[in-house]
């Protein structure tokens, strides 16, 4: 408390009392009632029963870990490998995804950031930004154009001859990762981008007069300094990929769920907002351990982020 | 020497076009496909060039609609969002740096936490409160529209906060410490020096959280209950159906944008110009016309005059004859299949008269329906079963079973209930998918 007020009289100095009040009033509604409340009311609400409205805060209204246990074992003893395969798959794909998202974007990023120069540079980082100003749901839209049986790449196909009956590229699900992939581009290139334009170009050059080959300019130097944009970029793109619910709905497999798509179907199509929150529990619980553990893997701390 | 420089320079160049083209491929796609007059979004068949799925999209007005709530919303979002990061990011760039980091986490977590999450926490915390406090508090928290802009502030503010930290990294705090040593107060300290400093960032914060509002999906279909806003209207219309009238509206989005990056490349090296002392020497400049040229608004103006020109003469545009066309092409299409398939009918009873249909013959080439020639062959063989003149499927039935049913009921019982009369204009866009299909069982009335 004595901290509070030392910060707020800090402000109160610097800016004036109705500029501090502004100030502490807006961040501590945002951090209080904003984002901590409804995260702490999603998780009680997790743990009670799906119960008719009349009966809300009667004797039957108690504490429940049936939601959770759900997930794991089904209505029945037996383990409930449909939803839990499906959360291992959404996951699995979301890193997938992510990892070509570093591929395709880290030398762009090095390019942007050290081979192109004035009107290009401009010109590419427009070029980055306006297939991102188009709906995340167009963007789906145009790859279940493409890749739909009676799509591009199927007309070409057959047209050439490849290959005689269309290829089903939404049911073997790589219309969706594509369409990830291409969604959260911009998301992995601009905190790449940032943290390799701090690298002074003398370093490469050294390096190259020096007779290092290409590939280890790029493992010794760019690379670890490129290490907290990756990070970032990285993190962002999993989280959105892995909670990603309209390229799943729009472009994924009929047979193919999403975890999001569990989460929506309880909600909406089964009306038991109970589960459906136990479910977006698990969704957040395990995106942030598997983000955390990666962090820790390569040893980068969560202040990056954002950077 | 240079010898590596100019391989990787080629490299460079070399992978900046497959990237590129990789992002606007898909977009090139969807934008030829709205002028395909083909009912499904595609490239292959070509069949007529035509605008009507621009009519199309803007009749249709669930999609309106949404628009009217979601710029509602989006309006909302900005008057919150950005004054909230806005005191984010002052708070961040005050406070001591260990407490620093422990609130970035916090502000930066619903940027990250999924959509998903957010909207459902957001929808179950206002409800419990509206539950406990009651009376018209109730119908404030079970309102669409009030949980939507409250959810994607949530993360939004997040953004706006981001693009004001990074100004505000590059703010000389000296600035406001002159200003206060010369007399200001503290407030107007921050009226006059700090806030003009920003105003480039509040100009992109607004822009930016604008977009994130109108864009989002994933949030707002939790929050926004039993309304519709443009990202909902358009997710909907998708997943029951596809025509090209949403590559028209891709075709909007791409080239509004266009036409403000285009301006924005005109402004941005204007001013580098005239910073930089080039104008003053540059021909172009110091020409009074070339100056007048070379002004964004100019270059503005006569982008919109050429889009305005594209709608007329877009709107002069007529497809009907190119379509007839087209359709006579697949009627006698059509029939040549008929035709061969009632000598394939009358060879097969000489060769096995019991044998049932043959599944295998290919349905008509242009029907949709999944059963299209199929029933064709089931239908008793024994007597020539095709119809004399083939029916081609309707267009413009509204019920799904509606012309099917008419054409089926027996010749016996008159079908006096039957929707719609028989003779029906032909087209191929058959919205029944049974329509095509039993029309091929039975003759004609």
């Amino acid at each position: 408390m004595e901290r509070i007020k030392g910060i707020f009289g800090d402000f109160v100095g610097r800016h004036g009392l109705g500029v501090a009040i502004y100030i502490s009033a807006s961040v501590l509604v945002w951090v209080i009632v904003l984002i901590a409340l409804p995260q702490v009311a999603m998780l009680d609400y997790s743990f009670r029963h799906n119960l008719p409205p009349a009966q809300i805060g009667g004797p039957e209204d108690v504490y429940t870990i049936s939601n959770y246990s759900y997930f794991l074992f089904g209505n029945g003893e037996s383990f409930n490998a449909l939803d839990t395969g499906v959360l291992f798959k959404t996951l699995f794909a979301a890193a997938i995804v992510t990892f070509i998202d570093i591929l395709i974007c880290y030398p762009i990023a090095f390019i942007l950031a050290h081979s192109a120069t004035g009107v290009a540079a401009r010109m590419m980082v427009l070029g980055l930004i306006v297939p991102f100003w188009v709906n995340e749901i167009l963007r789906a839209f145009a790859f279940r154009v493409i890749f739909g049986a009676t799509g591009l790449v199927n007309g070409i196909g057959m047209g050439m001859g490849l290959w005689d009956t269309p290829v089903d590229f939404i049911r073997a699900d790589v219309a969706l990762y594509s369409s990830l992939t291409y969604s959260y581009i911009l998301l992995m290139v601009f905190p790449i981008y940032n943290a390799v334009e701090a690298l002074d170009r003398n370093q490469i050059e050294a390096a190259q007069d020096m007779g290092a080959p290409w590939w280890r300019v790029h493992w010794r130097i760019v690379l670890p300094v490129a290490k907290p944009g990756i990070a970032s970029g990285a993190t962002i793109v999993f989280m959105l990929t892995a909670g990603a619910l309209a390229a799943p709905q729009i472009i994924g497999g009929p047979s193919n769920l999403w975890f999001t798509q569990l989460v929506y179907q309880w909600f909406n199509d089964a009306s038991n907002w109970q589960r459906g929150a136990a479910y977006a529990t698990i969704l957040l619980g395990s995106c942030l351990t598997f983000v955390l553990l990666l962090m820790k893997v390569f040893r980068v701390p969560i202040g990056a982020i954002g950077r | 020497m240079s010898a590596p420089a100019t391989s990787g320079r080629s490299f460079a160049v070399f992978y900046s076009i497959l990237f590129f083209a990789f992002l606007f491929g898909p977009l090139l796609i969807m934008t030829v496909t709205a002028f395909n007059s083909s009912s499904f979004p595609r490239v292959t068949p070509w069949e007529c060039f035509t605008t009507e799925w621009f009519s199309v999209l803007i009749n249709n007005d669930r999609l309106m609609q949404g628009l009217v709530t979601s710029i509602f919303i989006g309006i909302g979002v900005v008057a919150i969002s950005v004054p909230v990061g806005l005191a984010g990011a002052l708070a961040l760039s005050e406070i001591n740096p260990a407490l620093r980091s422990a609130l970035y986490t916090v502000l930066i977590t619903p940027v990250l936490i999924p959509g998903v999450v957010l909207g459902i926490s957001t929808i179950v915390f206002w409800g419990n409160l509206g539950r406990s406090l009651g009376g018209g508090a109730q119908d404030l928290f079970f309102n669409g529209i009030f949980l939507t802009i409250v959810g994607q502030v949530t993360f939004i503010s997040a953004y706006a906060m981001l693009i004001f930290s990074a100004r505000l990294q590059r703010f000389d705090p000296t600035l406001t410490e002159a200003a206060l040593d010369l007399g200001a107060t503290p407030g107007q300290a921050f009226r006059r020096i700090l806030l003009p400093f920003l105003r480039p960032a509040i100009g992109s914060a607004a822009f930016l959280t604008l977009l994130a509002s109108f864009e989002n999906y994933n949030t707002t279909v939790f929050t926004i209950l039993a309304d519709n806003t443009f990202t909902t209207a358009l997710a909907s219309k998708i997943r029951y159906g596809t025509d090209p009238s949403l590559s028209a509206l891709a075709v909007i989005i791409i080239a509004v944008t266009l036409i403000g990056a285009i301006t924005h490349e005109a402004y941005t090296r204007r001013r580098e110009a005239i910073l930089g002392g080039a104008a003053a020497r540059s021909a172009l400049y110091t020409n009074p016309l070339g100056r007048i040229v070379t002004h964004p608004a100019t270059i503005f103006a006569l982008l919109v005059v050429l889009a305005g020109f594209a709608v007329w003469k877009g709107s002069q545009h007529e497809a009907a004859e190119c379509k007839m066309q087209i359709m006579d092409e697949k009627r006698a299409n059509q029939e040549r299949l008929l035709e061969e398939q009632r000598l394939r009918m009358q060879q097969q009873p000489q060769n096995a008269p019991q044998a049932p249909a043959q599944p295998g013959t290919p349905p008509a080439g242009t029907n949709p329906s999944p059963f299209g020639g199929a029933f064709g062959n089931v239908a008793p063989g024994a007597s020539a079963p095709a119809p004399a003149t083939p029916a081609p499927p309707a267009t413009t039935n509204p019920s799904p079973f509606g012309g099917a049913f008419g054409n089926v009921a027996p010749g016996a019982t008159p079908a006096p209930a039957a929707p719609q009369p028989p003779p029906q204009p032909p087209a191929d866009a058959n919205p029944s998918p049974f329509g095509g299909a039993f029309k091929n069982i039975a003759p004609a009335p």
